[in-house]
């Protein structure tokens, strides 16, 4: 706030005094000052457009009043208010920066509005869909509790054991979906879409990584590759976390047949750059091309009616990463099966070299 | 077994406090549980319990000013349950002297390692005053405190003085977490700072000493945004 004051004023005087000097220099090769109030009027124009509210405007066309009377009409060098024209090139210089500035804010305030407006719409879509898919999971979890409650005496064993373990898989898949969402949130808000930073070493978070995920899928063939140097990349370890875990997720769940799951880390001149790639069924052709907007752009939402569609999973994932300024893409493999990139900056590891 | 541990559960949600209770009395534990911080205070002074498992978020007061109060007058090891996106409170939690943390959502087999290790430290010689003595051991790894190196099947793993400082205090605490700041000032001193830069730079050499996988490691484990903890010791 403060420091756009300081720039706002910094322009108005700069304006200012350009054009007084473009004035004194015109008046000194032409002997007289005709020009002045109307370059004084575009300067008023341009103070308006180029700074925020009312202010420096109203300012700028007072201070080109006086500078007119002051320096331009005769007597220079003197105030002279008894001037004929001088109310009318006042107020006419006033009505001008009055007029620009409120035509200026009121563009912005438009601006704003839309962006209000496609926020909202983003919300309302997000919720529908999230609706949707928690409602599926939730149906058969009490479907299944009261089968176990009214009539759990005329099954077998295993058969209950086989519904209690439905009803276990559908809640982590829905503490899963709930820990996504709380994400979003941790990520501030959506204007500023900043995430707080901190240096962490990639071996540790894909150590962690693999542990965790070797708790839920056991018997998954999962691979790591990462770099033999130590590498230190900034990041909301947590949220990345949460991202490479939805990534080797879909691979289990949604490449089907897949035999191999890679998880490797490298790095080029700016960026780290994580990937998960599998051998599986690949992705739809259609599908891949609006993968990771599914859930945030207006766009009709699930492709499928499946429960475990990857949608909010990979908007999750887009979102986090840009939040991070890095970027995420999904591609097939020539060889079956697919890819799943992200990039995050290196730029912060300078700030902790020195 | 005649001599039960005695466990005060602390959490506000019904549903989570039948599942715990149930959880630690089929296990054999005696349980008493408070559903909010003045009830767990009374509780926690007038049964003296073995083990205090709190959940952070209680409606009437910040569950770390419990950890705080009881730290004032016991060491009765603590055990913090908290929500995964509250990196900040768990290393809050640990730093005033909560012994542990689990995450939720948890599944019951972690919960109770997790109540074994607590209890095996508190009834143990008391880590503070645990000297560096004789052998620490773990998998392949073997540490002789006394001539202040480390094994790794019998060889001797070449560790720096800091590296040799961050595997004993480790190793010291196995099974425990231990924050990178408490870390930072029992290697470094008080006046190291907050970047904790230097500390995972030097795990990151340690790891590529002793873990044969250094991305699966075996021996030190990181707890992401709160520290690291060491395996622990069998039998």
């Amino acid at each position: 706030m403060w420091k756009q004051k300081l720039r706002d004023g910094v322009v108005t005087f700069a304006l200012l005094g350009a054009t007084t000097l473009l004035c004194i220099l015109m008046q000194s090769v032409n002997g007289n000052a005709n020009f002045a109030q109307i370059l004084f009027v575009l300067a008023v124009f341009l103070t308006a457009r180029f700074t925020h509210g009312y202010l420096w405007g109203i300012l700028s066309s007072l201070i080109g009043v006086l500078l007119v009377n002051f320096v331009f009409t005769y007597p220079y060098w003197e105030f002279n208010f008894t001037l004929s024209g001088y109310p009318i090139t006042m107020i006419c210089m006033l009505a001008v920066s009055v007029i620009t500035s409120s035509l200026i804010t009121q563009n912005k305030n438009q601006e704003l509005t839309r962006l209000e407006m496609e926020r909202e719409k983003m919300k309302s879509n997000l919720l529908r869909a999230v609706s949707h898919d928690l409602r599926t999971p939730l149906t058969s979890i009490s479907g299944a509790c009261s089968v176990l409650l009214e009539s759990g005496e005329q099954l077998s064993r295993p058969e209950q054991n086989k519904l209690l373990s439905d009803i276990r898989e559908e809640a982590d898949w829905l503490i899963r979906m709930v820990e996504n969402l709380l994400s979003v949130t941790r990520i501030g808000e959506e204007k500023t879409a900043k995430v707080v930073k901190t240096p962490e070493p990639v071996e540790e978070i894909v150590a962690d990584l693999s542990g965790k995920f070797k708790k839920q899928f056991p018997k998954s063939p999962l691979t790591v590759v990462i770099p033999e140097d130590f590498l230190m990349v900034p990041m909301d370890a947590v949220l990345i976390e949460q991202v490479l875990m939805n990534l080797l997720e879909n691979a289990v769940i949604h490449s089907k047949t897949a035999t191999k799951i890679v998880l490797s880390v490298s790095r080029t001149q700016d960026d780290a750059v994580f990937s998960v790639s599998d051998n599986g069924v690949g992705i739809d052709k259609e599908h891949l091309l609006h993968i990771f907007d599914g859930y945030f752009s207006g766009k009709e939402t699930p492709l499928s009616d499946g429960k475990r569609n990857m949608g909010i999973g990979l908007s999750v994932c887009n979102a986090i990463i840009r939040a991070h300024k890095g970027k995420m893409s999904a591609e097939n493999l020539k060889e079956g099966g697919c890819r799943f990139s992200f990039t995050l900056p290196l730029e912060e590891e300078k700030h902790y070299e020195q | 077994m005649s001599n039960k541990h005695t466990i005060i559960v602390v959490e506000d949600e019904n549903s989570i406090l039948n599942i715990l209770e149930m959880v630690f009395k089929s296990s054999g534990y005696q349980v008493y549980t408070a559903k909010n911080g003045k009830e767990a205070l009374m509780m926690i002074s007038s049964y003296c319990p073995d083990l205090i498992l709190l959940d952070l978020g209680l409606p009437d007061m910040d569950g770390l000013k419990i950890i705080q109060s009881v730290r004032s007058w016991s060491s009765i090891p603590i055990i913090v349950v908290s929500a995964r996106n509250h990196e900040k409170d768990k290393v809050t939690a640990l730093d005033l002297g909560a012994d542990d943390y689990l995450t939720k959502p948890f599944g019951t087999a972690e919960l109770l390692a997790r109540v074994r290790t607590a209890l095996r430290h508190a009834s143990g010689d008391n880590d503070k005053n645990k000297a560096y003595e004789g052998t620490f051991k773990v998998g392949a790894l073997t540490i002789d405190y006394d001539k202040r190196q480390v094994f790794k099947n019998g060889e001797n793993v070449h560790l720096t003085q800091n590296e040799y400082k961050i595997v004993a205090l480790l190793s010291k605490y196995s099974g425990k977490v231990l924050t990178y700041d408490f870390m930072m000032k029992q290697i470094w001193g008080p006046n190291i700072g907050s970047d904790n830069r230097i500390l995972r730079v030097n795990m990151a050499n340690i790891r590529r000493k002793i873990e044969t996988q250094p991305a699966d490691p075996a021996y030190i484990f990181t707890e992401i945004g709160v520290g690291y903890r060491m395996a622990e010791e069998k039998g």
